[in-house]
């Protein structure tokens, strides 16, 4: 166009940023199914039970139990969230799960974590492991495995997934597909007759200790890791397969970091959820196909740790609150101080925020991500007023299908615009990093605004503290979720930037 | 540390450094796990012998004297390897400073008097808490020229270890605080388990009741709040000092990590953001020790408006050191966030240290008053 040209509102609009991204709220919002807001109260509501009648009164305990012996394992508490019906509530309904929408889940995870982030996590880390199930589209075990939880609920008896992708040489490497064509991966996953064998170690691995299935990755060819990608469903009991040691961490200590050893570990075809093999049916090249993949898993849990960074920066904001209240300061009550308002009201602030970042990410995992197919209006109201008996008789046979698998994939994977993907990386990331700042900032605030008090366990501030620091690394620590707002929101604006390569 | 040390510091320093490897460093983890572990009883003793606990007591009383940069380095290099330790040494300085300012500095243990027995050489206090601000202080009353206790004081660091606590209350009919010296195995004292805390876990707290408990009041009735302000005068700088140190610590611990730790082909180290971090960390370490030489020869020289310098350096410093150990952990991944890395400790011993001598933002607003009062800016 020349400079004298005049330009329609047309041509303002391809500017970036283009409205596809400014305006991912306004567009997903209208979107969404009405029942959406009621189900998520509903959501709100459990939680806030849950936490009035277990975490509240278990939370400091177990914190402190875990201090005196690193190796508990609060073994209620799982049962107590199977018995709730926590690990089906944001399953789909055609999986035999309960079917409350996924965006309820950060709500929820939200509640958990203003009193206690470590239980928070119990609960919420079994969604790791079905959301990089879900991540795989493998369709048949999506549905083996989720109703197993289904029927772990049933019978008393918790049967939760993890996600084991952390290996002690490979942290960060795992999220970019070029980081990990160069990083010292040592899990091996070698294709024998009938399936694969596993050699390796994974560590830092949150419930591992408690989950039945680990859905654990690792690689053909260690040379070249990111082109050879295989994840496993390895059920515990599995021939091969032990736990090592808990780690000694320094907060959410009801959660355990786990290790998982392998030793010659063989695991049939029927728990492959995803192999080169598979890949290279897709359309894209496998390198691309496996960072699409990794990238559904994190878009779909970074919300998640965003929600759990405004539940602590709001229970840190809410103790602090509790404190100003009931403590007199220079002849009288702190709350009274105006310097101690502004800080309260940053601290609030603070928690609105961070909330702001994950609804934004959830909103564009439901126009774009992971969340889309669910939340299409036809289908959120097919499957939710559809008796279960039904969905379980009629379409549970045709999950098992290879039919349904190939139909998934080549939505999600194949369809996946890559526009959309960057959309979606790219306000994950955000939320990631933005929320779980402000976090760890509210907990700092907390305990400068209480002094002595907020330095006692009883005080209930600095477990917020401890807790919330740890949100800062995983799910990728907020280096590499900034090199991915990079990739994803910027490098396309600078045509021909090096990423991953200084 | 300090940017200008003499001889004789640098003589101190070393030493400091040196019992801060042998003693500190090689059972640092375990000695954090207390009360769910020993207390680190050997290291309190060498502390004891080599004069830690007497640095700043004058030398007729034993003491060495020392100046306040003294004290400095030497809380500089424990912070450094085990800031607990540190904790220790300022809890008792800080009480040793307000029975000076209160002219009874004959009442301090002496170092003959305590026979290499630290729990006789140390005094216990609540050295977070301003309790001219807040209700954390006794009630004490005199009978027949005796002074009796009555009530809670919480969060005195030491007092399930030392066998006296000095110890702030209102008297009856008296405005403002006193300070009473006590003794902690007398029957109408109370002493709870010790508080499970954020950092500083080898210097113990314990929550104290008083019932009927006799003391002695530390100089004049009613003006503990000025020895005490007095005191943090001197100290801060101190914590300033602590907060460096738990920096230095912090920063060595990530850049040996990034030395050997491999991501993406490459050492960390060579990735230019992390090298930006630890740049960052770099610059506000020396910015630290920079302010703690000034403010510390301030002090020493009793320069015209060292309060300020020294209630400042803590003010501006302490909560940096906050940043640089949170960054600290960053810096090493999921490993920072592990017992054995030493990094989350030095993260929760700096927030803690941050509360030394009373809220943050309260420190603050007094500080504005001094300037205001000495009306230089
Ligand atoms: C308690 C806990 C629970 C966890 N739960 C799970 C789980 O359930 N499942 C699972 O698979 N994993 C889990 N993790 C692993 C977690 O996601 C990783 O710890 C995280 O991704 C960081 O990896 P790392 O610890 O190896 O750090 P590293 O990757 O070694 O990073 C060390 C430092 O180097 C920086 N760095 C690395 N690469 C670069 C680069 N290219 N450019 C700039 N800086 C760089 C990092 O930002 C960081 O500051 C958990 C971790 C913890 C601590």
């Amino acid at each position: 166009m020349s400079a004298t040209a005049v330009k329609t509102a047309k041509d303002f609009l391809k500017q970036d940023p283009k409205p596809g991204v400014t305006l991912c709220s306004l567009i997903a919002g209208k979107k969404l199914p009405n029942a959406v807001i009621r189900e998520t109260k509903q959501a709100i509501a459990a939680a806030r039970k849950f936490n009035e009648e277990v975490v509240e009164p278990r939370a400091l305990e177990l914190d402190l139990k875990k201090m005196e012996d690193p190796d508990y394992l609060p073994w209620d508490l799982v049962e107590e969230a199977n018995r709730r019906g926590f690990f089906t509530y944001f399953e789909p309904k055609i999986f035999g799960g309960k079917g409350v929408n996924l965006p309820a889940m950060s709500y929820f995870c939200e509640e958990l974590a203003s009193k206690c982030v470590g239980i928070a996590n119990v609960v919420a880390v079994h969604y790791l492991g079905v959301a990089t199930l879900v991540a795989t589209w493998n369709v048949r075990l999506m549905n083996e495995l989720m109703r197993d939880a289904a029927e772990g609920e049933r019978l008393g008896e918790p049967r939760i997934m993890s996600m084991a992708i952390t290996e002690p040489a490979v942290g960060t490497d795992v999220c970019e597909m070029k980081l990990l064509n160069k990083s010292d991966a040592a899990f091996r996953i070698d294709r024998v007759d009938g399936g694969y064998l596993v050699n390796g170690m994974k560590h830092f691995i949150s419930n591992g200790h408690f989950s039945k299935w680990q859905i654990v990755f690792g690689y053909e060819d260690l040379e070249r890791p990111a082109e050879s990608v295989v994840i496993l469903a390895i059920k515990s009991g599995t021939k091969g397969f032990s736990l090592g040691r808990q780690e000694r961490k320094m907060g959410q200590k009801a959660c355990p970091a786990s290790e998982l050893l392998f030793d010659d570990c063989f695991v049939p075809d029927d728990y492959v959820c995803y192999s080169p093999d598979q890949a290279s049916r897709l359309r894209r090249p496998i390198i691309e196909s496996n960072q699409q993949l990794v990238d559904y898993l994190s878009t779909a849990s970074r919300p998640g740790v965003a929600s759990f960074a405004t539940g602590v920066a709001r229970g840190a904001y809410e103790v602090a609150l509790e404190f100003a209240r009931d403590t007199e300061v220079a002849g009288k009550p702190l709350i009274d101080h105006e310097w101690a308002q502004m800080l309260l009201a940053d601290m609030y602030t603070n928690v609105v925020m961070a909330r702001l970042t994950y609804q934004e990410g959830n909103y564009a995992n439901g126009l774009y991500g992971m969340f889309k197919l669910l939340q299409a209006k036809p289908i959120f109201y097919a499957t939710k007023y559809t008796p279960k008996p039904v969905l379980d008789l009629f379409m549970s046979p045709i999950l098992n299908m290879p039919l349904s698998t190939w139909m998934f994939r080549t939505l999600n994977f194949d369809l996946w615009k890559k526009e959309h993907q960057c959309i979606v990386d790219g306000y994950t990331s955000i939320a990631k990093i933005g929320a779980t700042d402000l976090g760890l900032k509210n907990c700092q605030l907390a305990l400068q605004l209480m002094g002595q008090a907020g330095l006692r366990h009883d005080g209930k501030a600095e477990k917020h503290l401890r807790d919330s620091k740890l949100l800062q690394i995983y799910e990728g620590p907020n280096e590499i979720n900034k090199l991915i707002v990079f990739k994803s929101m910027i490098s396309n604006l600078v045509p021909n930037t090096c990423m991953f390569d200084e | 540390m300090c940017a200008s040390v003499n001889q004789e510091l640098q003589m101190l320093d070393s030493m400091a450094k040196e019992f801060a490897e042998s003693e500190l460093v090689p059972g640092r983890e375990e000695f954090d796990d207390f009360p769910f572990s020993p207390l680190f009883d050997g290291a309190l003793k060498k502390a004891n012998e080599v004069g830690f606990f007497s640095l700043m007591l004058p030398e007729d009383m034993g003491g060495a004297n020392r100046s306040m940069k003294a004290l400095c380095t030497v809380l500089y290099e424990t912070c450094r390897a085990d800031a607990s330790l540190g904790g220790v040494i300022f809890t008792n300085a800080l009480a040793q400073e307000v029975m000076i300012n209160a002219g009874a500095s004959d009442m301090i243990p002496s170092p003959e008097e305590a026979g290499g027995n630290p729990r006789k050489a140390l005094l216990a206090f609540a050295p977070f808490d301003n309790p001219v601000e807040t209700e954390n202080r006794a009630r004490a009353k005199a009978v027949d020229g005796e002074h009796f206790l009555d009530g809670d004081v919480e969060y005195v660091m030491l007092g399930g270890l030392a066998e006296r606590a000095l110890v702030a209350a209102t008297m009856e009919g008296q405005e403002g605080i006193s300070f009473f010296l006590t003794d902690v195995g007398l029957p109408e004292v109370r002493v709870s388990e010790p508080v499970i805390s954020l950092g500083l876990h080898a210097c113990p707290a314990v929550d104290i009741r008083f019932r009927g408990a006799r003391a002695t009041l530390i100089g004049e009735a009613g003006e503990g709040g000025l020895y005490l302000s007095q005191a943090a005068d001197r100290l801060s700088v101190a914590c300033a000092a602590m907060s460096s140190g738990i920096m230095l610590g912090s920063f060595l611990t990530a850049l040996d990590y990034a030395r050997g730790r491999t991501q993406g082909g490459r050492l960390i180290l060579e990735w230019s953001k992390m090298r930006m971090s630890l740049a960052d960390i770099a610059i506000k370490m020396k910015c630290a020790d920079l302010i703690v030489d000034t403010a510390g020869t301030s002090v020493d020289e009793a320069e015209s408006g060292w309060q300020q310098a020294s209630r400042a350096a803590a003010l501006h410093v302490c909560p940096i050191a906050c940043d640089v150990a949170n960054e600290g952990i960053q810096l090493l991944g999921g490993n920072g966030y592990m017992h054995e890395y030493g990094q989350e400790k030095r993260f929760r011993d700096a927030q803690t240290v941050q509360s030394l001598l009373g809220m943050l933002p309260l420190r603050k607003l007094a500080y504005l008053n001094m300037v205001l009062e000495a009306g230089k800016y």
